[in-house]
């Protein structure tokens, strides 16, 4: 068992893509990178396993520089967001494909498939071939293939984007269960914030220009985001990203947006005050702006309602307040009408003060 | 304000094209879509259809040159049939047949498989994919005449380019004479083998291209071998296309008469014969058209089993992959 070390890696082709990255993940980690599409997580990951040769930088696994060695000599083992199952195989002989590949005996291939593929409940279908079996089926055989290995270093790229909401789900609680998985190093990489929440020991968010933003236990990114990018990445639906200005009113600090004037908390106005910075960008989570009767000890704030859509377990808002578009929740079973003027409430405490040049949180 | 839409009156639609000409419903008469389906029908009666039939019933009687412009021949039962059979030179030209297709259309299929391949793994600029895919084109570009001709001039045994060649290597104390009994069927196979190798090269190159890459990255995660890969993964992925490259080639092998015609006129001897040759020999040249339709149906019926045999196995291919 080891932990997989990335020390300032670098790859490009006509612009950088990873850019000086550097992460540990430790034995028995769950690590999850999360980030939009297109920003370079696989690409992360076929560094990792082998599949890329980076420009400049190391990767090891436990104590042994992998960066040059071939990939099936580097001890990792990796999903593919496609699957990548050889469709005139079998699902035992994908499954069994990484042992053969080094010459086990046949009684020992044929054991550790039985095991995995009860483990993963896809023992029914040995016989089956990829083309003949659904997609949540397809997704098990790849963690098969992967899980039979034995590596030392997890990657999985993607592994439930593609199937819909309830297998997605019910595949999600495996990942929580599955031993051999948390035994191990593991990265997963994903675009959907929930999965990287639900199962992350750490979180790591990848931003443009191929650099991790933040990396932190999933709490920790949702209540203390370092940047606008991670609080909009994290979190459902996207915080209120809302630009003003800061102005002294009396003894009192405001935020200036529009017509909306937002009172700004003590707390925060001494850390503001240090920084003295003018422009903002306010972050406002759709969970801290209710309407004003269920949160009654809130700041109010007028507002017309533009959209609403009710969502079962819960009601989601969208309200131009003061020339601001705002989104609010509203707890399930309350309907509102379009158009409607409304009165919502928002905690002052709940505030997030961004840079509005880099994004940066002011008060971290 | 939006104008109200009038269904049925395009003056009143919304113009998406945006000063393009709007396009007009497409409303024929009745009996172009039932010309459009006969014509190539009645096509295919008159140059497929109707012919097999025609060589059918003259197979059945004692049709020669004149007796087929005169109307003058008689019903003879299967009695051209037991002729062809009878004859050493028809069961001779089986011999020959199998003999070319198991060296000839086999040799192409695998030579084009291995060069395919050897090409997509060794070669990774696109440019000189292209460049070297041109190159090995080429001979499939030229009428089978010229190529006759050519290797003709090429393999004659005096002194021809490829004797000349071997002797100078010192593979070889003396000429061969390469249109010798015995040999000349052999020269007509290298001919056909440089003339058609490309066709499954292509097929199989397309083929190839078209895998899926992640597959084979994640062979290259479990670790499996280069040659293991293509056993394991390539090959057999590509199992559909190779029977496509060799039904092709297999099904011309079966109308193969240009080279044997241009290179040994099916000498020294009846050698070289093929069994279309014999038809187009006994039917063109000497006049026994009864005779040349029976050949004619026999390949037909041959070749007819033979393909949907395969067929049948490719169907099977397929089903086992949840293809069909």
């Amino acid at each position: 068992m080891a932990r997989l070390a990335i020390e300032g890696l670098c790859k490009g082709w006509d612009f950088p893509v990873i850019d000086d990255l550097s992460l540990d993940v430790e034995e028995g980690e769950f690590l999850v990178i999360v980030g939009p599409s297109g920003i370079g997580k696989t690409t992360l990951l076929r560094l990792v396993a082998g599949l890329e040769t980076p420009d400049r930088g190391r990767i090891l696994v436990g104590d042994r520089d992998v960066t040059r060695v071939p990939p099936y000599r580097r001890d990792v083992a990796m999903t593919f967001e496609s699957y990548a199952l050889y469709p005139h195989m079998t699902v035992a002989a994908n499954i069994a494909s990484p042992l053969k590949a080094r010459r086990l005996p046949e009684d020992e291939i044929r054991r550790r498939v039985g095991e995995v593929t009860r483990l993963l409940r896809i023992d029914m279908l040995l016989e089956r071939k990829p083309g003949e079996i659904s997609g949540g089926q397809k997704q098990r055989t790849a963690l098969g293939r992967t899980l039979v290995a034995d590596p030392q270093v997890f990657l999985l790229d993607e592994p439930i984007s593609h199937l819909d909401a309830r297998i997605r789900h019910e595949l999600r609680s495996q990942f929580h269960t599955l031993e051999d998985l948390r035994r191990v190093a593991t990265v997963y990489v994903t675009h959907d914030y929930a999965e990287a929440l639900s199962l992350g020991d750490r979180i790591a968010v990848m931003g443009n220009g191929g650099r991790l933003v933040q990396v932190g236990n999933p709490r920790e990114l949702f209540e203390q985001p370092a940047t606008l990018f991670v609080a909009e990445h994290l979190g459902q639906p996207t915080i209120n990203a809302i630009e003003a200005e800061l102005v002294d009113v009396d003894d009192r600090l405001e935020a200036h947006a529009g017509s909306l004037r937002l009172p700004i908390a003590p707390a925060h106005r001494a850390a503001l005050t240090k920084v003295q910075q003018r422009q903002v960008t306010i972050g406002l989570r759709p969970q801290h702006l209710r309407p004003s009767d269920e949160l009654p000890q809130g700041v109010a704030l007028e507002g017309r309602i533009d959209i609403f859509e009710a969502l079962g377990s819960t009601g989601v808002m969208i309200v131009d307040a003061g020339g601001v578009r705002l989104t609010a929740l509203t707890s399930p079973e309350r309907t509102f009408d379009h158009g409607a003027d409304v009165t919502l409430a928002w905690n002052p405490e709940a505030l997030y003060f961004f840079s509005p040049v880099d994004g940066r949180n002011i008060l971290l | 304000m939006r104008q109200a839409i009038v269904r049925g009156d395009p003056s009143t639609y919304p113009d998406w094209f945006d000063g393009k000409r709007r396009q007009r419903p497409l409303i024929v008469a009745r009996w172009v879509p039932i010309a459009m389906v006969g014509l190539p029908v009645a096509v295919l009666f008159a140059i497929v259809v109707y012919p097999t039939i025609w060589m059918f019933y003259h197979s059945l009687r004692d049709t020669n040159i004149t007796g087929l412009f005169t109307g003058n021949h008689a019903y003879i039962g299967f009695a051209n049939y037991g002729t062809v059979f009878s004859s050493d030179r028809f069961q001779d030209s089986l011999v020959h047949l199998l003999q070319y297709l198991s060296f000839g259309a086999v040799l192409q299929v695998i030579l084009g498989c291995v060069l395919a391949l050897t090409l997509y793994e060794v070669v990774k600029s696109n440019l000189w994919r292209t460049i070297i895919l041109i190159l090995l084109v080429l001979p499939m570009m030229l009428p089978p005449s010229i190529v006759g001709v050519l290797w003709r001039f090429l393999l004659t045994p005096s002194n021809g380019a490829v004797n000349q060649a071997l002797l100078d290597l010192g593979l070889i104390a003396s000429h061969i004479e390469w249109f010798n009994a015995g040999v000349s069927l052999w020269s007509i196979i290298i001919a056909d083998v440089w003339n058609w190798t490309a066709l499954p090269l292509l097929i199989i190159y397309s083929g190839r291209v078209s895998l899926p890459p992640a597959v084979y990255e994640a062979a290259r995660v479990d670790g499996a071998s280069q040659w293991k890969v293509v056993r394991r993964i390539t090959l057999p992925m590509l199992k559909e296309v190779i029977a496509i490259a060799f039904i092709l080639r297999f099904t011309d092998a079966f109308k193969f008469v240009d080279l044997v015609y241009v290179m040994t006129s099916g000498g020294p001897a009846q050698t070289s014969e093929l069994p279309t040759y014999i038809a187009f020999q006994r039917g063109i040249r000497e006049f026994a058209i009864g005779e040349a339709a029976a050949y004619a149906i026999i390949i037909f019926a041959i070749s007819a089993i033979l393909v949907t045999l395969f067929l049948q196995y490719m169907k099977r291919v397929m089903r086992a992959q949840g293809l069909a």
